[in-house]
């Protein structure tokens, strides 16, 4: 893995074509990629032998690459950065291996490499402009439907039976900006603004030339694809930006203050799946599921004693804030929370309000770097002199923080 | 809430180093300070997951201080630094969900400073006053 280009290099981009349709051109290239040795494996989705699922597989097999590999499935049963995780916890992959996954999944990775729970020595990182994906349990409900229902989501990108949170992503592309700061990944696959059948190949790295290099590949600046590219992608970021904003104030007026709030996870069963599924919640024994949360019979009846009642099971709300105060700052509004909440509470629009929130005071932003330490694992000398001694005197306004 | 003699409740995690001596000081200096604080000793202000300072609250506490060295005089050197960027994304959470983020206070207190100690006590107690009692307790549902 390497850093992303140095300020004023510009960014260039090679357009590849081949398929009947863009995402049929990104399997041709990546089985050029297997059959050329550019990696030894390729970590992407596949579709289940049911039709009804897209796991993350290691292939090494170019026949089974073309039947069912799938670089952009309709949903995410397993968040990309975990499946990095799974595969790298215990040291470095041993050869080449290539994960394509959609840009929040590599964001994921690359806080997982901060936390220590990804190795990225060998992996090189591909994403793709991401359309959002289905509910997890809409398709699975009728996967054919769903089929049909994300072959026009493909079409319109803006389409409102995506989840949410995708609904309002705003960083579902590459970098933009001429230096590629922003993102850390290796290449990236533009789809936005593009025929179909075509695709555009942009580099972020040095070892993301190489390959195209190694391909006969030639990346151009400028050019019409990368500057259509470009301003779709730019326009649909602004776009999203707004109705972020615009979401996430609706939802600050559903959440905020405690009744709100415990009317949000009222239905709440405590499966903590929500943790489980979660990238960045990568604790071996979460604190919510230790013994440390568990208390003798005594506690319980004193508590229902003090109050009148107690909830069973208990502590829901503790969970959910106690989550939010260790990992906000890595969350990267993936959404994988809020698909495996068997009570469709709306917890990722939730996490990610607060994410967003806590990421902007520290000046934060998960995947953006991988020199940049999660503001949690640093600190300077002098800081942060509004919360010593607040709230006398302290006004809830925020400061714009520099990490 | 206004009624005679409201006595707030708050939990004070003390560093072991510092700020649990300063309060020693104070007590065994005999200054006069509100008896609304239950202190728990901890071994560095770091110590203390934001996760204990929410189960506080929601168990009812009205106040929560975390006190620690100053700046500079950790005796594990930089606890206190990593303390303070913990609680303000604490604060910050809290004051994104409008969780009453005012009922929390840091504060660095020395070993020798049993009046400021004593200062920051009444202070806190004071403004705890003025917000009134926890509204978790009203709520059954927790
Ligand atoms: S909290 Fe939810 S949205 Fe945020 S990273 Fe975890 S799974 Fe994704
Ligand atoms: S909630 Fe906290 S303790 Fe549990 S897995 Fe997430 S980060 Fe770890
Ligand atoms: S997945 Fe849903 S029901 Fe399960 S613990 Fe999380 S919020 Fe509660």
């Amino acid at each position: 893995m390497s850093d992303p280009k140095k300020e004023g290099e510009g960014l260039k981009g090679a357009a590849f074509s081949g398929g009947k349709s863009s995402l049929e051109t990104v399997l041709g290239f990546l089985k050029r990629t297997l059959a050329e040795g550019c990696f030894d494996a390729l970590l992407l989705p596949v579709k289940a032998p049911g039709g009804d699922s897209f796991p993350y597989v290691l292939v090494q097999d170019k026949a089974l690459l073309e039947d069912r590999g799938s670089p952009l499935p309709p949903i995410m049963p397993v968040q990309g950065g975990k499946a990095v995780s799974s595969l790298t916890r215990r040291g470095k992959a041993p050869r080449k291996v290539a994960a394509l996954m959609r840009p929040c999944e590599v964001r994921a990775t690359i806080e997982l490499f901060k936390l220590a729970q990804v190795d990225l020595e060998n992996i090189f990182l591909i994403s793709i402009d991401c359309p959002g994906v289905l509910p997890v349990k809409d398709f699975a409900a009728d996967p054919e439907k769903g089929m049909a229902a994300f072959g026009e989501v493909l079409e319109k990108w803006g389409d409102r039976k995506v989840r949410p949170v995708c609904q309002i992503c705003h960083r579902f592309t590459a970098p933009l900006s001429d230096d590629g700061a922003g993102m850390v990944v290796d290449l990236h696959i533009g789809l936005l603004g593009i025929e179909d059948g075509e695709v555009l190949l942009i580099p972020y790295s040095p070892a993301g030339e190489e390959i195209l290099a190694k391909l006969d590949l030639v990346p151009a600046a400028g050019g019409d694809i990368l500057s259509a590219w470009r301003d779709r992608a730019n326009e649909l970021t602004k776009k999203r930006g707004e109705e972020r904003r615009r979401a996430q104030e609706e939802m600050k007026s559903k959440v905020r203050g405690l009744n709100n709030l415990l009317e949000t996870f009222d239905k709440c069963i405590n499966c903590h799946n929500c943790m489980r599924v979660c990238p960045v919640c990568y604790c071996r024994l979460c604190y919510f599921d230790s013994e440390a949360v568990k208390h003798p019979p005594d506690d319980y009846l004193r508590r229902a004693g003090d109050w009148g009642s107690i909830r069973f099971l208990p502590d829901t709300i503790l969970f959910q804030v106690g989550r939010m105060s260790h990992m906000s700052l890595s969350c990267v509004s993936c959404g994988t929370c809020e698909d495996a909440c068997p009570m469709d509470i709306p917890v990722a629009q939730v996490f990610s309000l607060v994410a967003d929130e806590a990421q902007e005071y520290f000046g934060y932003l998960p995947g953006r770097s991988t020199d940049e330490p999660i503001p949690l694992a640093t600190y300077k000398e002098e800081e942060l002199e509004e919360v010593e001694d607040a709230p006398q005197g302290a006004s809830s306004e925020t400061k714009e923080k520099d990490g | 809430m206004a009624d005679k003699e409201y006595n707030p409740k708050i939990v004070g995690f003390l560093c072991n180093w510092c700020s649990y001596a300063g309060a020693d000081l104070a007590g065994s200096s005999k200054l006069k300070m509100p008896p609304a604080i239950s202190s728990i000793r901890v071994m560095c202000s770091s110590r203390v997951d934001p996760v204990l300072i929410v189960t506080a609250f929601l168990r009812g506490a009205d106040g929560v201080l975390v006190a620690g060295c100053h700046p500079g005089d950790c005796h594990y050197e930089k606890g206190n630094y990593y303390a303070r960027r913990r609680f303000a994304l604490l604060r910050k959470v809290m004051e994104t969900l409008d969780l009453e983020p005012e009922r929390f206070r840091l504060s660095w207190i020395s070993a020798s400073e049993g009046p400021r100690f004593k200062e920051v006590v009444t202070e806190f107690t004071e403004h705890i006053k003025g917000l009134g009692p926890n509204p978790v307790k009203e709520k059954t549902s927790l």
